[in-house]
């Protein structure tokens, strides 16, 4: 059985993590790709250095590992629609021009390494094919935006 | 009339089968869209297998993208979620397996073997692998929306032909029993 104390203090770490550091986040998709930054490529291991200093090692550890499978599985519940707004506020958070941030999206797939360890292989699949999905919508978007931007353009020569 | 029949047959048959799959034992409760509103309000630490299915041949996301007037994004969506539904199933069906042959093994050991348990279990693990195979098929030759799908087309085919009979009576009697289903 986990100590109480234990218990305790990784839920103080889990809410210091939410109060001060996610919730200066402004999107699901932004906490979760920097929840997922925190943790190392080789060894799967999460890290964070305030939250360590705080509460010590294994409890940042399991508290941001719980957090980023608390907003994996809020965005695996979102609808298509809920998706594509969150990823149009992550990409004007990134500053990055929308067809350059889309195309190195769809290019590069960085979204993969953004998914937790150990959870439901449907769960990582349905995630993966909605990104997919959403970025193609972007683009879909942005396309129509430029159509109907030369249409207009081209109005006052028209009418000459 | 007889086509007809079959055809409704079908559709009520598929829809029972999937009903089937995604009810638990213990009488889950249904996936509704109440569901979908509490995933998307509630903290949690997992989505339940319903709430995942619900979310794989969600309605809600095919109309978003059917909004759309896209062909090509119709397509890449259909493609995105047949995949995905096909792999729900075949991973399902093997989880099924996996359990099936550890069950096996144990009660290969097992001295009081209960004759009529084990066959119960033998028919509810064929009738399951049916299912995932039918499943598949079905995702596979009609899409992610296969049930529903063919469901309105039924219905589609049923008022076409009560259009097309030329007996009054019998016409106006598919046409009211359309009327009253749709309602």
């Amino acid at each position: 059985m986990s100590d109480p104390g234990t218990i305790v203090t990784m839920n103080n770490a889990y809410d210091d993590l939410l109060r001060r550091t996610l919730a200066s986040v402004q999107c699901d998709l932004a906490r979760l790709i920097y929840l997922a930054s925190t943790r190392d490529y080789n060894s799967g291991m999460y890290h964070h250095e305030g939250l360590c200093a705080r509460y010590g090692a294994e409890q940042a550890r399991e508290a941001l590992q719980a957090a980023h499978r608390e907003i994996f599985f809020r965005l695996v519940g979102l609808t298509l629609e809920e998706l594509v707004e969150e990823l149009e506020v992550y990409v004007r958070l990134s500053r990055e021009a929308p067809t350059g941030f889309i195309h190195a999206w769809q290019e590069l797939e960085p979204y993969r390494l953004a998914v937790p360890m150990e959870v439901d292989s449907t769960m990582v699949q349905l995630f993966l094919s909605n990104i997919r999905l959403a970025l193609e919508i972007l683009r879909f978007r942005q396309g129509q935006g430029q159509g109907r931007r030369s249409t207009s353009s081209l109005q006052p020569l028209l009418g000459r | 009339m007889m086509t007809m029949s079959i055809f409704i047959g079908v559709a009520v048959l598929l829809v029972l089968l999937l009903l089937l799959l995604t009810r638990s034992e213990d009488g889950e409760e249904s996936a509704s869209a109440e569901g979908a509103d509490r995933i998307r309000r509630e903290s949690r630490d997992t989505l339940q297998p319903w709430e995942i299915i619900l979310r794989i041949f969600s309605r809600e996301d095919r109309e978003f993208i059917l909004r759309m007037r896209s062909p090509r994004m119709l397509r890449i969506y259909q493609e995105e979620r047949r995949r995905v539904a096909l792999h729900w199933v075949r991973r399902t069906s093997c989880e099924v397996g996996e359990i099936m042959r550890t069950h096996r093994l144990a009660s290969r050991q097992s001295e009081n073997l209960d004759g009529a348990r084990e066959a119960k279990l033998l028919f509810q693990y064929l009738r399951l692998q049916f299912v995932c195979g039918l499943l598949a098929f079905l995702i596979r030759m009609f899409g992610p929306h296969a049930l529903s799908d063919l469901a309105s087309y039924t219905g589609e085919l049923y008022q076409r032909l009560g259009r097309a009979l030329p007996d009054g009576g019998v016409a106006s009697h598919l046409a009211t029993t359309e009327d009253t289903a749709t309602r």
